[in-house]
């Protein structure tokens, strides 16, 4: 097997809080190939946006890395200085974030801003930076680009302004693409219009996407993969069609559940009970327990491991008998 | 727009000083540090439109030429410090760490001192004159343009804009003078307005405790100290450069009001 473009291997990241520092991340492994399109999914706090912080060398200074490696073509970035670290970065990967008003410079026009790494970091003359520009914006669907060139961000659509941050992520030419809910800001149609375009850079170019979101729906339209993440773990991991038929973890069963069916007339949407589990403290049971239907006095002895589970990969305790969760369970909520 | 009538009022009344002060030898015909020794503390009146101090020179020829010296120093005490500050302020932010706890430390070793001992002090040492009120009002000035960039700096550090800037590869320099300096700025320039004023006072202050722009030269504050023994029949003589320093005060604080709504949204 070749190395893959980037490698996160047992990753733990801790954030010191007024409370105590909190374990965000615990151990979290993943590869990214050219060409792959992973979802990594969770509720607010899972640790799900700290991982790709934690890649990118965007930790808050109240976090860091406190164990693991991460692999960028097969260099360990935690080696390298400071200014290597971010080339490396640079010339492998870009983001794109949830809001792009906010990711997008407020004093500077969008054509030079999507002109500026041809022009700062690859040395291209002014005239040229300005064509890869306007061929940058073509290619992410901003049509007019010569007249759009020097508009400023809040003269622009939300949509729009995806494109644009979209359109500065691809001027490195980057081979990973990460994403950070990029489309939960937008309304539905943009939001559509988002992900196809992310499909076809995908299919056309042979970019990799990681893509962070709560948004199932979103992760079906786009990912081969998904990663399930829960109290800075993953808690099962496979194929997007693997997961979203047979789950082999209650968690993601239940989000699974949660979600509306628009064939189906409910009275209430299912809701998973309980919160979070507070990461400061030290985690001796499965941190999901709690609010799991299917819960034994064995979750509470100790932390299930990510283990393989049919064709996925899953750290549950019982998550052999996930064939019979569906019927258990409305049996249950009848009863309820 | 009410801010932009704010701001246009103000520069209107300072540029109006500014323009009498430029084009003083034109508008009265008296020279600021001649004596007439036979008609001294005049009131009032057709010829010496704001009378004549107690060596007989023409007040009002004194004001408009001392508003050359304060204007210029007032703008160069604060236009010196404000590069320093700024610069210390985003250095500081950016690096973080050891360099920002170094530089901090400095400010609040500068900070620790109450201004006018500072500035007496570094006055007294250097020998009055108008390098010495400049290099004394940079001294102290810096600290707070240093202390509000920095805390911009930090809010704007971790903005995404500027995460995206670094994730893109470009040169921390671009990042720091493109993207950072235009939007952590305009506090730092709405502050200086208000500077203004205060070093003009400080020159003033100074100038009043004999420490400021050495005489004969027209300076307000040194016109008030003069005055000041004549305060109860001649009492014109220490109110209108102080009314001056009002005027001036009262401009800026318009432009800067004026700034804060434009700059700030």
């Amino acid at each position: 097997m070749t190395t893959p473009l980037i490698s996160v291997q047992n990753l733990t990241v801790e954030i010191k809080t007024g409370r105590g520092l909190l374990k965000a991340i615990r151990g979290v492994s993943f590869d990214i190939n050219l060409g792959d399109a992973i979802g990594i999914v969770g509720e607010s706090g899972s640790g799900k946006s700290i991982t790709l912080k934690a890649i990118l060398d965007l930790l808050p200074t109240n976090a860091r890395i406190t164990g693991g490696k991460i692999f960028i073509n097969g260099v360990d970035v935690s080696g390298l200085k400071p200014k290597a670290r971010r080339a490396l970065l640079s010339d492998n990967s870009a983001m794109i974030f949830q809001d792009a008003i906010a990711a997008l410079n407020p004093v500077i026009k969008i054509g030079d801003q999507i002109a500026e790494v041809p022009r700062y970091r690859l040395g291209k003359s002014e005239e040229e930076s300005k064509k890869i520009a306007l061929s940058l914006m073509a290619k992410v669907g901003i049509t007019d680009g010569e007249s759009r060139y020097d508009l400023y961000p809040h003269q622009l659509s939300g949509g729009l302004r995806q494109r644009v941050a979209i359109a500065i992520a691809l001027s490195g030419d980057p081979k990973i693409l990460f994403c950070d809910e990029p489309t939960t800001a937008l309304d539905v149609t943009i939001q559509a219009q988002v992900l196809r375009l992310l499909k076809e850079l995908r299919e056309n170019s042979g970019l990799g996407i990681v893509f962070v979101t709560h948004d199932l729906a979103v992760v079906n339209e786009l990912c081969d993969d998904i990663k399930v993440m829960y109290a800075g773990r993953f808690v099962e991991a496979g194929t997007v069609e693997n997961v979203f038929t047979k789950p082999t973890h209650p968690y993601t069963f239940s989000l699974l559940k949660a979600a509306p069916d628009p064939d189906k007339a409910v009275h209430r949407l299912f809701t998973i009970s309980g919160e979070a589990p507070n990461l400061t403290q030290p985690v001796v049971a499965c941190p999901f327990a709690p609010r799991c239907f299917a819960a034994t006095s064995e979750c509470q002895t100790s932390e299930p491991n990510l283990l393989p589970m049919a064709e996925s990969l899953s750290a549950c305790f019982h998550s052999k008998n996930h064939v019979n969760w569906a019927s258990e369970d409305s049996e249950k909520s009848v009863a309820r | 727009m009410k801010s932009s009538k704010t701001l246009y009022v103000g520069a209107g009344l300072l540029g109006f000083l500014a323009l009498v002060a430029i084009f003083a030898p034109l508008i009265t015909h008296y020279d600021p540090t001649e004596q007439d020794l036979m008609n001294t503390l005049l009131g009032p009146s057709m010829h010496h439109w704001a009378g004549t101090d107690p060596l007989g020179r023409d007040v009002f020829t004194r004001l408009i030429y001392g508003a050359r010296v304060d204007l210029a120093i007032g703008l160069s005490a604060v236009i010196l410090p404000y590069i320093i500050g700024v610069c210390l302020g985003l250095l500081s932010a950016w690096k973080g760490g050891k360099t920002d706890s170094f530089i901090m430390r400095i400010v609040d070793t500068f900070l620790a001192f109450p201004f006018y001992v500072l500035a007496i002090a570094l006055v007294f040492i250097f020998g009055p004159g108008i390098k010495s009120i400049i290099v004394a009002i940079t001294l102290g000035g810096w600290v707070a343009y240093c202390r509000i960039v920095r805390s911009n700096v930090l809010v704007a550090k971790e903005q995404d804009y500027i995460h995206a800037a670094k994730l893109t590869g470009l040169p921390g320099r671009r990042i720091l003078f493109r993207h950072m300096l235009p939007n952590v700025i305009s506090q730092s320039i709405v502050f200086a307005m208000s500077d203004i004023v205060l070093s003009i006072l400080a020159i003033v202050s100074l100038g009043y405790l004999g420490l400021g722009v050495p005489v004969p030269t027209a300076e307000w504050g040194s016109m008030i100290q003069e005055g000041q023994p004549y305060i109860t029949e001649q009492w014109w003589l220490a109110t209108i450069p102080g009314l001056m320093v009002v005027y001036v005060g009262f401009s800026l604080s318009l432009i800067g009001d004026g700034l804060v709504a434009r700059l700030e949204r």
